[in-house]
């Protein structure tokens, strides 16, 4: 079972001339299994440095991070990025191949599954100038599901679509997370978007840190239009109402 | 068509007045690819009509006809000379180019990468760049004689400074959001410099070639005029001191016409087809 410890992670940008801006302050928590984990919270909280420092693409000030593999030996992960972000030169196939470490048939065929699972089976050849910004986002999605990782790291993947593809891509995540069970932590500012998708909330404060750590105990396949859905969503907003007033009264540094 | 691949779909099946603004529409471009052909053409027997009057004016031993300059040049075909003579520019042309990127290419890529060096090469890779062909031509003659190794060292040094300040502004281009991908993804430097540099620099990297492949020829040809002992310059210098013009020209046609069909046919194909993948190439490419 993969586990993400997280213990006591600060991060503080240097400013120069002795400025320092703290990011991330302090925090801890632990992701176990197959858990889909939302992190939230208003714009400059820290979210998208904490994924980073995850990733192993930023470095932490101190703390600890560690994740442990489903099957022993190096952790791997997989990362979905607010904008596609695929080789604009390689096609759809070489682009999910790009990222991983063998090039075997049984690699290239778990990829084709993935790919079919998005609805973009036929399109393998393509270019990605060739399709649309939301197929884009799908093949990004398929390709961090392809390389089968322990922990998938999603920052803001629907954030830069139009409501309607984005509310698609939302249902069809929840369908191939439901299939792959993956430990997913999954970074936004939607609090809406938070309670559609996951099991567990954690909200972020301006000032980096957690403010707090909900759970979200309903029913699997979830829908936007589900009653419950939509009752709990309103509810989780009304608690974070304060946050609201918190991070206009406390600019961030 | 781009806008069908998009949407991967069949088009809907035509409608009425759609179907005639369609076909409107094809009318429309065929007529102005007939037009755009038709001034070509015109353009050629422009160039005809002015030589045949040149000849008449200033007398045809001074400016052989074009039938003669064609007979000529038949006549240098089916001597063999051609083939020898033009294999030795060509080779001469392409080793200078290869030593050129040899040099350019990695001045080129410490440039873009590093701020350091650039600071330390921008200015003398300029300087290099703006000295006059001539003054390699005839620096290289200096430096090796009469050798094939004149014209090669001249082209590359006419080259280099093009190649190094493209692929220089082709790195600085790097999406640094695909390297973030890459390194998210645990991908070596190695994947990350073939998979996301090199195909960012091609682009720049073929400016740069059709660039210098213009220069090129004419500072090869003209390295050969001075101090050649093959190739096309070599046979232009002793034509021009038998005082057979019609020679003279006809080695220039034949020149013309090679450089012509290198860089439409070649070069513009091989750009087209590496580059395939941009939107604005694939319908040269497919």
């Amino acid at each position: 079972m993969a586990v993400l410890t997280v213990q006591n992670l600060s991060k503080t940008f240097n400013l120069g001339t002795a400025r320092e801006s703290r990011v991330l302050d302090d925090i801890s928590f632990e992701v176990k299994g197959q858990t889909f984990v939302s992190i939230v919270g208003p714009s400059g909280c820290g979210k998208s440095t904490l994924l980073n420092i995850i990733s192993g693409v930023e470095e932490h000030t101190s703390g600890d991070i560690s994740l442990t593999s489903d099957a022993g030996g190096p952790a791997r992960m997989g990362y979905v990025f607010q904008d596609p972000r695929l080789l604009p030169w390689r096609s759809v196939m070489q682009n999910m191949m790009y990222v991983q470490d063998d090039q075997s048939p049984a690699t290239v065929s778990r990829a084709k599954e993935y790919l079919d699972m998005v609805g973009l089976a036929k399109n393998a050849d393509f270019f990605p100038g060739q399709l649309s910004g939301g197929m884009q986002q799908r093949v990004g999605i398929a390709r961090a599901f392809a390389v089968e990782p322990d922990l998938l790291l999603m920052d803001e993947p629907f954030s830069h679509l139009d409501a309607i593809t984005a509310r698609g891509l939302r249902e069809q995540l929840q369908d191939i997370w439901a299939q792959s069970k993956k430990t997913v932590v999954f970074v936004t500012h939607d609090v809406v978007e938070a309670v559609e998708l996951s099991d567990r909330i954690i909200v972020l404060q301006p000032g980096g840190l957690i403010y707090e750590d909900i759970t979200i105990d309903l029913p699997r396949p979830r829908r936007q239009t589900d009653k419950n859905v939509a009752t709990l969503q309103a509810e989780v907003l009304a608690r974070l109402e304060k946050l609201k007033a918190m991070s206009v009264a406390e600019p961030v540094a | 068509m781009t806008d069908q691949m998009v949407v991967g779909a069949a088009p809907a099946a035509p409608t009425g007045p759609a179907d005639d603004r369609e076909a409107d529409a094809r009318r429309t471009a065929r007529f102005r690819r007939w037009r755009r052909n038709a001034l070509l053409a015109l353009g050629w027997v422009a160039i005809y009509l002015v030589w045949e009057f040149g000849s008449w004016w200033f007398g045809s031993r001074l400016l052989p006809r074009p039938h003669e300059v064609f007979a000529s040049a038949v006549e240098i075909v089916e001597s063999g000379n051609f083939v020898t003579d033009f294999s030795a520019s060509v080779l001469k042309t392409f080793a200078g180019f290869g030593v050129a990127a040899a040099v350019g290419a990695p001045i080129g890529y410490l440039m873009g990468r590093y701020n350091y060096w650039r600071a330390f090469f921008h200015d003398g890779v300029t300087i290099a760049g703006t000295i006059p062909a001539i003054v390699y031509a005839v620096m290289s003659l200096i430096v090796f004689g009469l050798s094939n190794f004149g014209p090669i060292l001249a082209v590359a040094l006419v080259s280099a400074p093009y190649v190094a300040l493209n692929v220089a502004e082709g790195i600085r281009g790097v999406d640094r959001q695909l390297i973030t991908m890459s390194e998210a993804f645990g991908r070596t430097p190695a994947q990350i410099r073939r998979q996301v540099l090199i195909p960012t620099i091609v682009p720049f990297v073929f400016a740069a070639i059709r660039m210098c492949f213009a220069v090129a020829w004419k500072v090869e040809a003209l390295t050969e005029v001075f101090g050649g002992r093959n190739g096309v310059g070599f046979q232009i210098r002793t034509e021009y001191q038998l005082y057979d013009i019609s020679a003279v020209l006809a080695w220039t046609v034949l020149f013309i016409a090679f450089m012509l069909v290198i860089e439409r046919l070649v070069l513009a194909k091989a750009e087209a087809r590496l580059l395939s993948w941009r939107p604005e190439e694939r319908g040269a490419a497919l």
